[in-house]
């Protein structure tokens, strides 16, 4: 037990240095996310607009930005190990994949946080938006069961792309998916019944939701519930992620799609 | 090293084939037959060879037995396991490197991508610690083993592939195409690492392309052709199947086609092999009397102009041209 711990931290390591030296992650964390808060600032700080809307400007970036390394980067990683002639090394060694992706999909999640630096500085700078009625507890709260949804999905992902070269070209359109159904940068109650009916069944919907709302004294507050749901959800997508690996496990090894060619 | 009276590398009836698919619209479903059933058994301590063209089924053989790939059917068994059912086991007791600059993190230093693998193998810090230091010694990589693979020579890359294919120590070590892409030198040098490897008692399996490294280092080869084996034996036996001939080469400025269908006409030879050079041709031919085709020559090619004629003994090389071309 103690080596497969350390076969995933030595993963977690191996992702962030990687992610160090890589200039695409700098652009993911850093220079996106940015991107995204200062155009959602400006639709969203408008007179007259409420405070809790501007919230959305504020952490809405950040949001995105931390989704984005969490997924795209897990995804991108995948593809950067099958480029590199990697992907078979890791997959024909006596550590189960779950594990070292569990380290990478961690090492992923701890530098998506990072994204929430530049959009809030660039927020509170830049626009002077803030988030005046912050509860901290709940938001910290909201903030872990978020990470776990994230963590929950990705880890039920990233095998994908370990399976299927092409499920990397439907990437970008899931991540984007996400980012409309979960209510990143505006309330899902704007969307139409059946896409909110979608982000229902997404395990990040409703730790946004509580997040959002702590982080401001207007609308319900049912923490208790949205936490359940969010982790729940996850759970369930762990349970899928188990079948999954043994799918993926021996899929791979039929098809040889672990290499380039 | 391994269990007494079990072959360190059993390959009964293997089979394998790859699926893929044509066309847009109307797609359809190809299959390509990798392996046909071969069947293998290989010692332990053995330094086997297998030898064949692109595409005859070596990189095959050997991610079936490393665990990469599920054969379609027969066996396939490493030190007594079942690659398909004892995975884990497997995988624990053995190594294996691919030909080739990929396969490691270029942007890591060569020490943190054998810290990494050796945690991924799950060998305990304070043995890995040791393994590490004693490879990177041995493969003349310690004064370099802090800068990122990035900036190795092609050489220092495979070397470096090379320790990490033995952090684990592994009795059995597969090396598909180790020396493709290395300057002379380099291959050599690598060809004595694997040769002191098999005489400290591990089992290699190494595929190649290359005849005379099979020649110099393997104790055994067996010749694969779509799929199949078609000849298995020690590099002197597998050359005696063509002992009975022997090679006459030359060089020849202008060789015209009907001359060489002359040539091919000739009683006794069995092939004639063309390499157009920038002013000459070379010409091979491999024959049951070579000093009769060299007083032919005389005859065939009268009024050429003849740079080079030499007669000599057939190589593993000549054994495995005719076997690739035999079973064509």
């Amino acid at each position: 037990m103690r080596s497969l711990a350390r076969a995933a931290y030595s993963s977690f390591r191996v992702s962030l240095r990687l992610r160090v030296v890589s200039t695409w992650a700098y652009l993911n964390w850093l220079l996106f996310p940015v991107i995204f808060t200062a155009v959602g600032l400006f639709v969203l700080s408008r007179p007259g607009a409420p405070d809790s809307h501007l919230t959305y400007g504020v952490l809405g970036g950040g949001l995105i930005g931390y989704w984005g390394i969490a997924y795209l980067d897990g995804g991108n990683g995948i593809q950067d190990e099958r480029w590199s002639g990697t992907l078979e090394q890791i997959f024909a060694v006596p550590t189960p994949l779950w594990a070292i992706l569990l380290g990478r999909v961690v090492g992923s999640l701890l530098f998506g946080l990072l994204a929430f630096v530049p959009t809030v500085a660039f927020a509170y700078f830049g626009f002077h938006a803030l988030v005046p009625h912050l509860d901290v507890a709940r938001f910290t709260i909201s903030l872990g069961v978020l990470t776990f949804t994230f963590l929950a999905i990705a880890l039920t992902l990233t095998p994908l792309f370990a399976l299927w070269r092409w499920a990397f070209s439907m990437l970008n359109g899931f991540e984007l998916g996400v980012y409309v159904l979960c209510g990143f940068m505006f309330p899902v109650t704007v969307l139409a019944p059946w896409a909110q009916g979608v982000g229902a069944a997404l395990a990040p919907t409703w730790a946004t939701r509580a997040l959002y709302a702590s982080t401001t004294t207007e609308g319900p507050h049912d923490f208790a519930a949205w936490w359940t749901a969010a982790i729940v959800l996850s759970l369930a997508y762990l349970v899928a992620a188990y079948f999954l690996y043994a799918l993926v496990e021996r899929r791979a090894r039929v098809s040889g799609e672990l290499a380039l060619a | 090293m391994g269990t007494p009276g079990v072959p360190a590398i059993e390959l009964v009836g293997l089979t394998k084939k790859y699926v893929t698919h044509r066309g847009t619209f109307r797609r359809t479903r190809v299959e390509n037959v990798a392996l046909a059933g071969i069947d293998l058994a290989i010692e332990p301590g053995e330094l086997f060879g297998l030898l064949g063209p692109n595409g005859a089924g070596k990189t095959t053989t050997t991610k079936i037995l490393t665990t990469l790939l599920l054969p379609d059917s027969g066996v396939a068994r490493v030190l007594g396991l079942n690659v398909v059912t004892q995975t884990d086991a497997v995988r624990r007791r053995i190594g294996f490197v691919f030909g080739g600059e990929r396969g490691l993190y270029w942007r890591l230093s060569g020490l943190d991508n054998l810290r990494y693998f050796a945690d991924l193998y799950r060998i305990p810090p304070s043995v890995s610690k040791r393994r590490i230091a004693e490879l990177l010694e041995r493969l003349g990589l310690s004064d370099r083993q802090r800068d990122k693979v990035e900036v190795y020579s092609r050489g220092m890359k495979q070397r470096l592939h090379l320790a990490r294919g033995l952090l684990n120590d592994p009795e059995v070590l597969f090396l598909d195409e180790p020396t493709i892409g290395l300057d002379p030198v380099g291959a050599r040098e690598l060809r004595v690492l694997v040769r002191e490897l098999a005489d400290a008692g591990k089992t290699i399996f190494l595929t190649t392309h290359y005849m005379f490294e099979a020649d110099a280092i393997c104790d055994r080869i067996a010749v694969i052709k779509r799929g199949a084996i078609v000849a298995q034996g020690t590099p002197s036996s597998i050359k005696k199947l063509v002992e009975h001939q022997g090679v006459v080469e030359f060089e020849v400025v202008g060789l015209t086609a009907d001359r060489l269908a002359a040539l091919r006409r000739l009683e006794g030879v069995s092939s004639v092999a063309l390499v157009e050079q920038e002013l000459a041709q070379v010409v091979t031919v491999h024959c049951t009397r070579p000093a009769d085709v060299m007083t032919q020559l005389g005859v065939i090619l009268d009024g050429m102009t003849m740079l080079k004629v030499s007669s000599r003994e057939p190589t593993l090389e000549d054994a495995y041209v005719q076997l690739i071309g035999d079973a064509s």
